[in-house]
C-alpha cells in the first residue's frame, strides 16, 4: 500500500508560476563552452562585484538611516555608489547580461543574492 | 553493472513484493549488515527526466514505505557497480542508521504560502510616507538625491522582509507544535512567502492537518498549498565525502557484519 500523497490547493497555477519563477532565477550549472567562455567568466566576476556592491550599499543605507554620516560623507557615499552602479550597468551591457543573471546557486545554501 | 538507487531501508531482508521501477526493471534489496539499498539494474543512465520516470521512482519509494523505514534517494541516483555501492554503504552506515532512526514513524509534509505582496508593499509605502514624509529638496545635489532614492527602497525592502518574517513566524509556531523537524525557505520570490517542509510523527498527522486548516482560515487573501505525506526527502542528512568512519567505528561495523553473516547468509549480504 502506497502512502497516498496529495497536493491540495485552490490555486495550482499561481503556485506553479511562483515555483518556476524561483527556479528560473539561474541555472544550476554554468553553461561554459569555447564560444561563450568570455561571457561566462564575466558573469561570474560581475556577480561577485554585484554582491560586494550590494553589501556596500546596504551598509551605507544602515549608516544613513542611523544618522551617523555627515552631509559631506553622504555626498561622498552617494557619488561612489552612483558611479559604481553606472559602471556595473555599462559592464552588463557590454557582456549582454541582465540583472537576474547576476546570481549564483549555492545548492543547499540557496542563491547568492 | 550500473545500479539505480531508490533508497536505503531499515532491513536486510529480500523484498517479498514484486516491485518494478524505472523502465520496468525489477527492484531488489542489496543488504549490508542490518540495512539495505534498494536498487534496480539499468543498462545506461537515465537520459531524459520525464514525469513518468519521476513517478516510477516515487512509486517504488512509497511502496517501500508501507513495510520499511526508507531514506529516499534523489531521482537519478546512479551507482557504478556493487563494489561502489558496498563502499558507500560501508562508509555511510552510521549516518544511514542515524537517519533511519530519525525518520522512523515520521512523514514529510510540504506547505507553501503565497501572500499579497503588492498590497503589503503598497501599505508599507503609504505608512512610511505618512509617518515620515520625504519632501523633495530642490537644492539637493544629485548624489544626495541618489542616496535618498536608495534609502527609500532600502526601507521599503527591510519593512517588507520584517513583515514577511512576522507572518512566517506566526504560522511556523503553530505548525511546529506538531512537527519534529522543519526546513523553511522564506520569500523565495516576492510572492512566495513560505516554502516549508515539516517532518511529522505519524500519530500527529491529523493534528498537523488541523493546524494547517486553522492557519489557512485565519489568513484571508493568502493562498495555501498543502502536500504530503511524502517520503522524507528533505530530512536525510548525508555525510560529506571525507566524513569516513573512524578506526573504532570500522571495527564495530566489522563485528556487525560478522554477527549478521549467520542469519542473513554471507552470500546474501551483497547479492
Amino acid at each position: 500500500m502506497a502512502i497516498n500523497s496529495v497536493v491540495e490547493t485552490d490555486f495550482p497555477e499561481e503556485f506553479v508560476e511562483e515555483i518556476e519563477k524561483s527556479q528560473d532565477i539561474l541555472p544550476r550549472k554554468i553553461d561554459a563552452n569555447p564560444k561563450n567562455v568570455e561571457k561566462g567568466l564575466a558573469k561570474l566576476v560581475l556577480t561577485l562585484i554585484e554582491l560586494i556592491r550590494k553589501l556596500l550599499e546596504k551598509q551605507a543605507m544602515r549608516r544613513v538611516e542611523a544618522g551617523s554620516l555627515s552631509d559631506e560623507q553622504i555626498e561622498n557615499v552617494g557619488e561612489t555608489l552612483m558611479k559604481l552602479e553606472n559602471k556595473m550597468e555599462e559592464l552588463k551591457e557590454i557582456f549582454g547580461l541582465k540583472d537576474e543573471e547576476l546570481n549564483l546557486n549555492l545548492g543547499p545554501l540557496g542563491n547568492l543574492m | 553493472m550500473t545500479l539505480y538507487l531508490y533508497g536505503i531501508i531499515d532491513s536486510s531482508d529480500p523484498i517479498k513484493e514484486s516491485l518494478y521501477g524505472l523502465e520496468g526493471a525489477g527492484v531488489y534489496n542489496v543488504s549490508f549488515c542490518d540495512i539495505g539499498a534498494v536498487v534496480s539494474e539499468i543498462s545506461q543512465p537515465i537520459q531524459n527526466v520525464t514525469e513518468v520516470a519521476i513517478l516510477e521512482h516515487e512509486t517504488v519509494i512509497e511502496k517501500l514505505m508501507a513495510n520499511f523505514v526508507v531514506l529516499p534517494a534523489r531521482f537519478q541516483t546512479i551507482i557504478d557497480g556493487r563494489d561502489n555501492l558496498r563502499s558507500i554503504m560501508q562508509s555511510c552506515y552510521k549516518d544511514f542508521k542515524e537517519n533511519l532512526a530519525r525518520v522512523r514513524n515520521r512523514l514529510e509534509f510540504g506547505i507553501k504560502v503565497i501572500w499579497p505582496a503588492d498590497k503589503v508593499k503598497e501599505n508599507i509605502i503609504q505608512t512610511l510616507k505618512e509617518g515620515r514624509p520625504w519632501p523633495a529638496e530642490p537644492d539637493c545635489s544629485a548624489n544626495k538625491r541618489f542616496i535618498r532614492g536608495k534609502l527609500e527602497t532600502y526601507q521599503i525592502n527591510e519593512k517588507f522582509k520584517k513583515k514577511a518574517n512576522k507572518f512566517i513566524d506566526a504560522m511556523d509556531i503553530f505548525f511546529s507544535k506538531f512537527a519534529a523537524e522543519k526546513k523553511l525557505k522564506r520569500l523565495k520570490t516576492e510572492n512566495l512567502l513560505l516554502d516549508a517542509v515539516y517532518l511529522v510523527e505519524k500519530n500527529k498527522e491529523s493534528d498537523f492537518r488541523d493546524a494547517f486548516e486553522h492557519i489557512k482560515s485565519a489568513h484571508e487573501g493568502f493562498k495555501f498549498l498543502f502536500s504530503g505525506p511524502w517520503p522524507p526527502y528533505n530530512f536525510v542528512i548525508l555525510p560529506k565525502k571525507n566524513d569516513l568512519l573512524k578506526e573504532s567505528e570500522k571495527k564495530d561495523l566489522f563485528d556487525k557484519v560478522i554477527q549478521h553473516r549467520e542469519p542473513v547468509g554471507a552470500r546474501e549480504i551483497w547479492q
